[in-house]
């Protein structure tokens, strides 16, 4: 195999790509899932941690506190974020619907000593983000009253769980699970995606529109021309990656260990792109070799994830500085899976070049 | 006179047996071509798929693994973290006072206390830590024979209807607003409707909580439960009361599956008629076709056909699986259309395999997030309607949606499509269908196939109403985008992005002109373009807002999208104004001039915009 011709035909297919200009559109595809970077902390990180909600909003909301006189009214006015009205609960309930108030408490008349469990009901508005965000600030009065009643009846429970305090509490919830450990495993191997499925694209039209005899008649072998093709694609995953990076870093998303982050997405979506290249050469028909490549890479993926140690848990390790130990393993793992299916696509052209 | 009936009614016949008979083509080609070497492997896959999902369904998701390093010196902590395979534990019991970020951990547990790590991480790895706390502890007081002391709060949720809707007070933008808490309590405008407190005492006896609890807390601990157990709606009669540390607000973690268990299907059906138009095109077996004396639309309708009724039977049987009304299937109905009219389109422009892949993956993507974003506020954001797939999850929920929000959530979706299938029907035609030219100069030319020169101006009238459902649909996902963003900002990008999408769409009909009729163009006739344009696009707001979107464009973000409701001529002045702006630059400089045309169009549309709502901003 002559590597210059490879080259060539590397080049050719990348400048290809420039001039139909779909480049431009994977780009414009991933600046536009980068522009949903704010909807996705907020929207996303919710439906991932709901109490996100909490940490919102520095408003006041008025409660109306209807029913028997308890300590909770005081505990409402003690927390930054509520006034407590005492108030009628027709009344009340009219003004939550009015959105004079935020929210409705209606507490039992069950003394806290009592063997009975004290019930309140929590009246709020359907459909609102705005209940949702009261919901997860009022939780923490609730709370607290919990423990209040729970120390009162005390002695009646039989365990305690150990007590552990904490040296400096946290208020503010952190979305760095959700980054680390979803968005940026997810971004750094959607290039893998992409690349997998223009390989085959790449292969199949040659076949397709019957231009793979032309081809063979340049002095490039077919082994040459096929080459040429899977390193173009190979090529972008490290240049599209690498443009995650440095938007995540420019963003002040603190990323370590960059050259392994780096060596582990190009040997695991290199695996990827050589299982749709063994695809495309062998079934040489773009519709059946995307579909089979998409539900293999459906399963590829669901089997992975189960297994610690998996190359996306890998990167969440080492983009959050703790220690993967798994890291050169898999590495290896991987690496020998690209040289199987390295020359399991030389077996295939030549099978191919021999029966055409 | 029977005589017309009889021959009309035979030419309807002959039309349905034409459409049938292709369809039948279609069905036996994707046979042919499938079946060969690919039902096998099919059937391979699709039961390595229901394994691997069994597997790893059970096993869990691996991602989290090893993110956090926690240093303790007792054994007995170790019962807290559990079996939280995010913390590698190391013993730090000879560590006495060494901080945790010296000891190499980003949390340690010393003699009780907890200690962390400065920086984001490590208020990350405290706030995990915590919330396993909150699970062992829920675990031993769960256990425990007297419940009520363990737990002697129980909390029931009663939600209530605002008299207000999202309209007048705008939630969107309420989180970021201070709030105003009355000195006093405040008391409601409207008349007091008499209400029954609940009753004191919890009616459910203790065991039975304490069921109903432990249930709670599996769904509240497993991610994966929370999304396989919506597919088994037993357990919908749950003990409405809750303790305080399960108290969650409503919002739909489910919706996220069915996104995918619903779209991703359909989606992968329509790709397959994308495949078979662009079989046509590359293999040219679509020429002998056209050739016959069969109308475009009988071939495209007869091509689709199998496609379409393949994906409603496929979404039936999703609902089916899981149970529920079929009813749902009527708002999936206009987004299969919408997929398989963009499919069709896709089809019939993209030059290359790569060029189809590309366009239908930035397609998908964008389509996906109009439909998911949305629906993620299912219950939570009035936005949420605008996706069809909202209806489908209050079905799921056994509420059910009313016509006036499915018109709400589909009239775009089917108006979109129809259009799309218009405008594919008309270039059905053997020099659009085998020329190898870019995308943007087909597009050109599919604008171009709009003008008859005969009737210039009714086209550019029409070309004005029928971009309204797409501006539409673009101007939605802006809000939807954009709405929780902080104030302003939110409402000046949306108006920048608003304007522009406007202001593109109206240059689009100078452009048809420009390629349809070369040199026809000039000062007097572009001004008149310009006016007829602005009237269709003005016609066509009208009708759709008054039909649809009237619960939106009430709000602040309506009003930034939709101010041309006002008074008439003004908003026809502006939109006349703009598409001259544009036209003139590309008559004078040529059409090169094009972006800064519309630059300066949206300018000036935005400052326009800026000073009808100048009472919002200042």
């Amino acid at each position: 195999m002559n590597v210059h011709r490879v080259l060539t035909i590397t080049k050719k297919e990348l400048r290809g790509l420039a001039n139909e200009k779909t480049i431009l559109l994977a780009i414009l595809l991933q600046l536009f899932i980068a522009l949903f970077s704010s909807f996705l902390m907020v929207g996303l990180s919710a439906m991932y941690d709901p109490t996100t909600y909490g940490s919102i909003s520095g408003v006041k909301y008025g409660v109306g506190v209807v029913g028997n006189d308890t300590i909770l009214k005081g505990l409402l006015d003690e927390n930054p974020s509520f006034k407590s009205y005492q108030m009628n609960l027709s009344v009340a309930l009219g003004a939550l619907k009015e959105r004079k108030l935020a929210a409705v408490i209606w507490t039992s008349e069950t003394p806290p000593e009592s063997v009975d469990p004290v019930s309140l009901t929590l009246y709020t508005i359907k459909n609102d983000i705005q209940s949702a965000v009261i919901e997860v600030k009022i939780k923490e009065v609730f709370l607290k009253y919990e423990d209040i009643l729970r120390d009162v009846r005390s002695d009646r429970i039989t365990k305690h769980p150990v007590t552990i305090t904490s040296a400096r509490p946290v208020n503010s919830n952190t979305f760095y699970e959700f980054i680390y450990a979803l968005l940026i495993p997810l971004l750094l191997f959607m290039p893998a995606i992409i690349s997998a499925g223009l390989v085959i694209d790449l292969i199949t039209e040659e076949y397709q529109q019957q231009t793979i005899d032309t081809l063979r008649t340049t002095p490039a072998s077919m082994n040459e021309i096929i080459w040429g093709k899977i390193s173009a694609c190979i090529l972008l995953v490290p240049m599209e990656a690498g443009l995650w990076l440095v938007l995540l870093i420019l963003n002040r998303i603190r990323i370590g260990s960059l050259p392994e982050i780096l060596l582990q997405v190009i040997f695991a979506s290199s695996a990827l792109i050589l299982v749709a290249a063994l695809l495309a050469l062998y079934y040489q028909d773009r519709t059946k070799s995307q579909f089979i490549f998409s539900t293999a890479a459906v399963i590829l993926l669901l089997l992975t994830l189960a297994f610690p140690g998996n190359p996306l848990n890998i990167i969440a390790q080492l983009a959050s500085e703790s220690p993967a130990p798994l890291f050169w393993p898999v590495l290896f793992v991987f690496i020998c899976f690209c040289i199987i299916l390295t020359l399991l696509i030389r077996v295939t052209v030549r099978k191919a070049t021999e029966t055409s | 006179m029977i005589d017309i009936w009889w021959r009309s009614i035979l030419t309807i016949m002959q039309m349905l047996h034409q459409l049938f008979t292709i369809s039948r083509w279609e069905v036996k080609r994707f046979f042919t071509t499938m079946s060969r070497d690919l039902l096998p492997i099919s059937v391979i896959l699709l039961i390595l798929l229901v394994l691997v999902s069994g597997f790893a369904a059970q096993r869990g998701m691996h991602l989290q693994d090893g993110l956090y390093r926690i240093g303790i010196d007792s054994p007995t902590y170790l019962e807290i973290i559990g079996n939280d395979p995010r913390y590698t534990v190391y013993d730090t019991s000879n560590l006495y006072g060494v901080t945790p970020q010296k000891a190499g951990t980003d949390l340690k547990i010393q003699t009780g206390t907890i200690l962390r790590t400065p920086g984001e991480k490590g208020k990350a790895a405290q706030k995990s830590f915590e919330r396993d706390y909150q699970a062992y502890s829920d675990r031993i007081y769960q256990q425990q024979k007297d419940l009520f002391a363990a737990y002697p709060l129980w909390i029931q949720n009663e939600y209530v209807s605002s008299e207000l809707n999202f309209l007048a007070t705008q939630t969107g933008q309420q989180i970021g607003i201070p709030g105003q808490a009355y000195n006093e309590a405040p008391e409601p405008d409207l008349p007091v409707e008499e209400v029954t407190p609940p009753v004191s005492s919890v009616p459910v006896d203790s065991e039975e909580l304490r069921m109903s609890l432990a249930e709670q807390m599996r769904n509240d601990q497993e991610q994966v439960s929370r999304y396989t157990g919506i597919f088994s709606k037993a357990d919908t009669t749950q003990i409405p009361y809750k303790v305080p540390s399960l108290l969650s607000p409503p919002l739909p973690f489910d919706t996220i599956i069915f996104i995918f268990v619903f779209i991703f299907p359909l989606y992968f059906t329509s790709q397959f008629f994308m495949m078979s138009i662009m079989n046509e095109r590359t293999l040219r077996q679509g020429e002998a076709l056209i050739a016959a004396p069969i109308k475009p639309e009988i071939l495209i309708f007869g091509k689709m056909l199998p496609y379409a009724i393949g994906m409603i039977l496929l979404a039936s049987a999703i609902l089916f699986a899981v149970h529920t009304d079929i009813i749902a299937i009527l708002p999936l109905i206009p987004v299969i259309l919408f997929f398989l009219a963009f499919a069709l389109f896709i089809g019939m422009v993209s030059r290359s395999f790569k060029e189809l892949s590309f366009i239908s993956i930035f397609f998908s993507t964008i389509a996906t997030s109009y439909l998911f974003f949305p629906s993620l506020f299912a219950n939570v954001h009035i936005v949420s309607l605008l996706s069809p797939v909202t209806l489908v999850v209050y079905v799921i929920q056994g509420t059910g949606y009313t016509l006036m929000e499915y018109l709400y959530a589909t009239s775009l979706f089917y108006l979109t499509s129809f259009i799309i299938f218009g405008i594919c029907i008309k270039n059905f035609r053997e020099e659009q269908l085998f020329t190898e030219s870019s995308m943007v100069s087909k597009v050109r030319l599919y604008l171009a196939g709009l003008i008859q020169p005969r009737h210039w101006w009714f086209s550019l009238f029409i070309i004005g109403l029928i971009s309204i459902p797409f501006v539409l649909m673009a101007q939605m996902m802006y809000l939807v985008l954009f709405f929780n963003l902080p104030m302003p900002f939110s409402l000046i990008l949306i108006m920048l992005l608003a304007a522009f999408t406007e202001e593109m769409a109206k240059g689009a009909g100078i452009i048809a002109l420009i390629t349809a009729m070369p040199g026809f163009l000039n000062a007097r006739i572009l001004v008149i373009a310009s006016a007829l344009i602005a009237l269709g696009f003005l016609v066509g707001e009208k009708l759709l807002l008054f039909v649809t979107i009237s619960q939106i464009s009430d709000s602040v973000f309506g009003a930034a999208l939709f101010l041309s409701i006002g008074m008439l001529w003004m908003p026809f002045l502006l939109h006349t104004v703009g598409v001259c702006i544009t036209g003139a630059l590309v008559l004078y400089k040529g059409p090169k001039a094009l972006p800064f045309g519309l630059a300066l169009a949206t300018a000036v549309h935005l400052t326009y915009n800026l000073y009808m709502l100048r009472g919002w901003l200042w």
